[in-house]
């Protein structure tokens, strides 16, 4: 898929919060990005997931998109397995294939049990586990993480590399934020950074990321 | 769209905040209105007030819906939908929800006033009765139209304050109910008494209220696919 020229401002009288980014996500890339607060990490993301149009520019060529906003509400009035199948079902699932989606899902984070539980009463992890087996549902195509695994337990963290590692060997795109500098660090990811409400490529070499670790450069073995 | 509406619908639904509208419908039509109706007395003055009492609640329900979703939920249902199809969803939900309690509304007044007989015969008056059921179903659909178009215009995405929003949406459904150059009030008015000066033809006001549902469920929209966060 591609951005072309991609701007974005929430009002006429609104400042821009991304700027004349043009950017291609090919089948099977890692895109991370980065940025400090409030540099447009989110609004990008948002962008790329097709949950917000472009003020200004197009997105062209968007496979089915599974996206984990940066904080999942609580507060629907479904159990978990409802919920899912709703998304599902939207993403044109039916019948067995739903159920064995929704049941594949969960199992891969380790929160079968959620399956009946009120998302009302989910503490934050377990609600951040519905939040990524939602934008998993979709299968292989576009995954946009907005901090997906914040909340998260040690396990579903490493399933959740897991999964990313092999959405990308099967052809999909993976395009996600994470303040821990070291996420996902073991795959090959093309870096942008986000400052002044444009992006610029990161070259590999010039490993300047980690944005709540004191904004300066970080060595390597640091991590 | 049906997955999308379905997801919508249950939302409202599951959140019990179509109840607060089903009451005020409910103490409209079933109660205050037309305490003074007869059973007898023909079917169009109680078939007026099933359809005007839509143009509130309507608006009531379509609000409900508007602020029921956190703004999380609807980005993660947008990225699998589309946030142009998910928002007109959101508004097809309480629509279908009114149609429901209008339906109900017309059923009642047919039983509580009962159907045109014949004086001498006692025959039921077939022809009065479809006419005076189609005009009824007409001018209901005409204003729970009214009030969804008000709804759509003055609440979130486009207003979102909540006191602009609610002032607004009350005072546009008071303006469309006693406004005679309004849809819904021309929609009553055609059916509801003899003798009373039609304003516009039922299908004027038809055409007027679908042309407002689809300019402000538009503007809804474009301001939830491009306003929205």
């Amino acid at each position: 898929m591609r951005l072309e020229s991609v701007g974005k401002r929430y009002g006429f009288t609104l400042p821009w919060v991304i700027r004349d980014v043009s950017l291609e996500i090919p089948a099977g890339a890692l895109v991370r990005f980065e940025g400090r607060n409030g540099s447009g990490k989110s609004t990008v993301l948002r962008v790329i997931a097709g949950v917000s149009e472009p003020s200004r520019g197009i997105v062209t060529g968007r496979p089915a998109t599974g996206y984990v906003p940066e904080r999942f509400p609580p507060a629907l009035p479904f159990a978990a397995r409802h919920y899912l199948s709703h998304i599902g079902r939207v993403h044109g699932l039916t019948g067995t294939a739903l159920a064995s989606a929704i049941d594949a899902c969960l199992d891969r984070l380790g929160g079968r049990e959620l399956a009946g539980v009120p998302l009302r009463h989910m503490s934050k992890g377990m609600s951040q586990k519905v939040a990524v087996a939602q934008a998993l549902l979709p299968g292989t195509g576009l995954l946009v993480l907005d901090e997906a695994w914040t909340g998260l337990d040690a396990e579903a963290k490493a399933a959740l590399d897991e999964v990313v590692a092999e959405r990308l060997a099967e052809g999909g795109s993976v395009v996600f934020v994470d303040h821990e500098p070291g996420r996902l660090a073991h795959l090959e990811a093309e870096r942008w950074r986000l400052d002044d409400a444009h992006a610029s490529r990161v070259q590999t070499d010039d490993r300047a990321g980690g944005e709540c670790a004191g904004g300066g450069p970080e060595p390597e073995d640091a991590r | 769209m049906i997955a999308l509406s379905r997801y919508e619908l249950s939302l409202l639904f599951r959140s019990y905040r179509w109840i607060a509208p089903a009451v005020l419908y409910a103490l409209g039509v079933f109660g205050l209105g037309g305490a003074r109706l007869r059973h007898g007395g023909g079917l169009g003055p109680g078939l007026a007030w099933s359809a005007l009492m839509l143009v509130p609640v309507e608006a009531w329900l379509t609000r409900s819906m508007l602020t029921a979703e956190p703004a999380a939920a609807r980005a993660c249902v947008a990225a699998a939908g589309g946030p142009r199809r998910t928002q007109v969803a959101a508004l097809i939900a309480p629509t279908v929800v009114g149609a429901a309690f209008g339906l109900a509304g017309v059923i009642w007044q047919v039983f509580r006033l009962g159907v045109p007989r014949s004086a001498g015969t006692n025959a039921i008056r077939v022809g009065e009765l479809f006419s005076d059921l189609g005009g009824g179903l007409a001018a209901g659909l005409i204003c729970l139209l009214v009030g969804s178009a008000i709804a759509a215009l003055l609440n979130p995405p486009v207003i979102r304050r909540p006191a602009t929003a609610v002032l607004g949406t009350t005072g546009a459904v008071v303006l469309a109910l006693a406004w005679n150059g309004s849809p819904a009030n021309a929609a009553v008015r055609s059916i509801g008494y003899a003798g009373q000066e039609r304003t516009w033809p039922a299908g004027v006001a038809m055409v007027a209220a679908l042309g407002l549902v689809a300019a402000t469920w538009t503007l809804s929209t474009q301001v939830a696919a491009r306003r929205d966060g």
